[in-house]
């Protein structure tokens, strides 16, 4: 029994532990496009972090029920015999977590976990001591599925946001607003994550707690402390994983806009919360990873790079097995070495958390050795700087070259007409300029006929008033009249030749 | 050994999970495009120019503000379009939150 009280504490201290660092992991698949896009600083985000993970590991226990009641087949096995075996596995997810990390393959803590669990529990009992029902449907379904869910979720609602805020007349679309937005939904990320994460620890301390007696096996809820001390521990790795991201994180996020990262935070969020109500055990970072490509997809002119995409997805498909592996490894020790198995397994832990600790210690970080996850599914869609126009952008586009042609044939046909009225005025003018010059000639012509004549006529007339007067003189000396007329010329005449008339 | 597979619980899942972040995006954008129609276009400069952001530089953000300005200024909307849209837009914005509480709730009650 005291050997049995040993391996559970053994048991609490690397479950705790495995907490921490998934904490540590994993505060940047919370916090890594608000940090991108800028709407939180690093540290408040890591705190906000921090303090979401703490409430979201009392929201709720389905996840740590599937664990601790469902994964193992507890009326087919050795319960005291199983002890070391969740010993031994957890250590194959601690090593696969810390392989995966310094090498920088994407992984996943709750995948490795499980493999390590169920690669030991294979070697211990076979077959029989694993519920593959539970395991496909709760565990092997939703890590295939919730990326998918995320990402598809991912798309929609991106596209819904960029299409209600989207603008047509060019004026500014508000859409850096999303950032406020973004302090919520990666706050219930975390939140989420908390929910989530944590309850896996919770479960693994409870089957530990089950299979020593100290706890009834009919007793679904995990105790009390065991979810106080599961949830400090991961928001303490949060907390303390958080100087990492400000340094490492973002370098595959750069082109993640406030909108898209809103949108995909949300689609994380809205699959953990809801697969964590039904009891789903999934991984954090494959639904921020499809949600972040997902996302991506939903913006204009994106395509997937696949290569990087097939990269993430072997990653993925690996662990569980690969963690298996090892936990099966760590278990096989202590089946053939019996308690100095155990004594193996514990130097093994003992030395994998003090690299881990010397590694996280170490001054180079770099994208390969940090948790770049979610930055590296950020690579697997290429986005265009300048995005093809929508189908309305296109349909307005066409209308304002419909109208610039129209403007521009108008214009034409304006100058065209102003050309044939200036030609036709031109002609017009010519032709009266012609006219009266001809009306002027002819009337001139006319003038000079009609002057001659006069001339003539005058000249005529002068001609013949003369011999009239000349005959009316001969005329008036016979008569009164006549006679005064005379007289009265005759004075004048005279008058004129004396030069004493009036003057 | 039949393995029996829970395929309702997948579709649940999917369909509360788009649900819930189809009301979430959908109020929150709804919310932001009446806030922009009421004239208050919001400029959220990054809270931290870090080496990783290049979305926006403190230039860009200013010019972003004066554009916004310009633009509420020529808003051909009268006052009481404007404080309609801005209701709006808060009311969007509180049926948001309340979606995201719903869910917490909802989470928590099961």
């Amino acid at each position: 029994m005291e050997t049995a009280a040993l391996i559970v504490v053994l048991v609490i201290a690397l479950a705790l532990f495995f907490d921490f660092t998934n904490g540590f992991h994993d505060t940047a698949n919370a916090m890594a496009t608000p940090i991108a896009t800028g709407a939180l600083k690093p540290k408040v985000a890591v705190g906000l972090a921090a303090g979401l993970n703490l409430v979201g590991a009392f929201l709720s226990t389905e996840v740590s029920q599937t664990v601790s009641h469902g994964l193992i087949r507890e009326s087919q096995i050795d319960h005291l015999a199983f002890l070391p075996l969740i010993f031994a596995g957890l250590i194959g997810a601690v090593a696969w977590n810390m392989l995966t990390w310094l090498l920088g393959l994407p992984s996943s803590s709750s995948h490795a976990l499980f493999g390590g669990l169920i690669g030991a529990t294979l070697v211990g009992f076979g077959v029989a001591g694993v519920d593959f029902g539970v395991l496909l449907s709760k565990i092997i379904l939703p890590a295939v599925l919730s990326p998918l869910t995320a990402g598809i979720i991912a798309f929609v609602v991106t596209r819904l946001a960029y299409g209600i805020t989207r603008r047509y007349d060019g004026k500014p679309d508000g859409r850096s607003g999303f950032r406020w937005g973004q302090i919520f939904t990666s706050s219930m990320v975390a939140l989420a994550h908390g929910t989530n994460d944590a309850q896996k620890t919770m479960g693994i301390i409870t089957l530990a707690l089950i299979m020593a007696g100290w706890q009834s096996q009919t007793e679904a809820e995990p105790h009390i402390w065991v979810i106080f001390a599961c949830a400090f521990t991961i928001a303490l790795g949060t907390y303390l994983g958080g100087w990492r991201i400000i340094r490492t994180l973002g370098k595959g996020l750069t082109d993640v806009k406030p909108a898209q990262g809103f949108s995909a935070e949300t689609s994380t969020a809205a699959t953990i919360l809801a697969s964590s109500a039904l009891g789903f055990a999934l991984s954090t970072t494959q639904v921020a990873s499809g949600s972040v490509i997902g996302s991506g997809l939903g913006r204009r002119g994106s395509k997937v790079r696949w290569g990087t995409a097939g990269k993430i997805a072997v990653g993925w498909l690996l662990t569980l097995p690969a963690a298996g592996l090892v936990g099966a490894l760590a278990a096989l020790i202590v089946r053939w070495l019996g308690p100095w198995g155990i004594l193996v397994d514990a130097v093994l832990a003992l030395v994998i958390i003090v690299a881990l600790f010397l590694r996280s210690r170490r001054d180079a970080v770099t994208a390969a050795n940090a948790m770049s996850d979610v930055a590296e599914s950020g690579r697997a869609v290429k986005v265009k700087k300048n995005p093809p126009p929508t189908r309305r952008q296109r349909a307005i586009l066409r209308e304002q070259e419909r109208q610039k042609a129209e403007e521009k044939a108008r214009r034409k046909a304006e100058e065209r007409e102003r050309e044939r009225r200036r030609l036709d005025e031109q002609a017009r003018a010519k032709a009266e300029k012609k006219a009266r010059a001809k009306a002027d000639a002819k009337k001139s012509s006319d003038e000079k006929k009609k002057s001659d004549a006069k001339k003539k006529a005058d000249a005529r007339a002068h001609a013949g008033g003369k011999k009239k007067a000349d005959d009316a003189a001969k005329k008036t000396v016979g008569t009164p009249k006549k006679k005064a007329d005379d007289a009265a010329a005759g004075d004048g005449k005279k008058k004129a030749s004396t030069g004493k008339g009036p003057r | 050994m039949s393995v029996a597979i829970d395929w309702l619980a997948f579709l649940r899942v999917f369909l509360v999970a788009l649900v819930g972040a189809l009301l979430v995006v959908g109020f929150y954008s709804t919310g932001l495009r009446l806030l922009v129609r009421a004239g208050r276009v919001p400029v959220v400069a990054p809270a931290e120019f870090t080496d990783a952001i290049t979305v926006i530089s403190p230039k860009q953000a200013a010019r972003a503000e004066k554009a916004a300005a310009k633009a509420a200024r020529k808003s051909p909307l009268s006052d009481a379009q404007k404080m309609l849209a801005r209701i709006g837009a808060y009311a969007s914005f509180t049926l948001c939150g309340l979606a995201v509480a719903a869910g917490i709730l909802l989470i928590v009650l099961h």
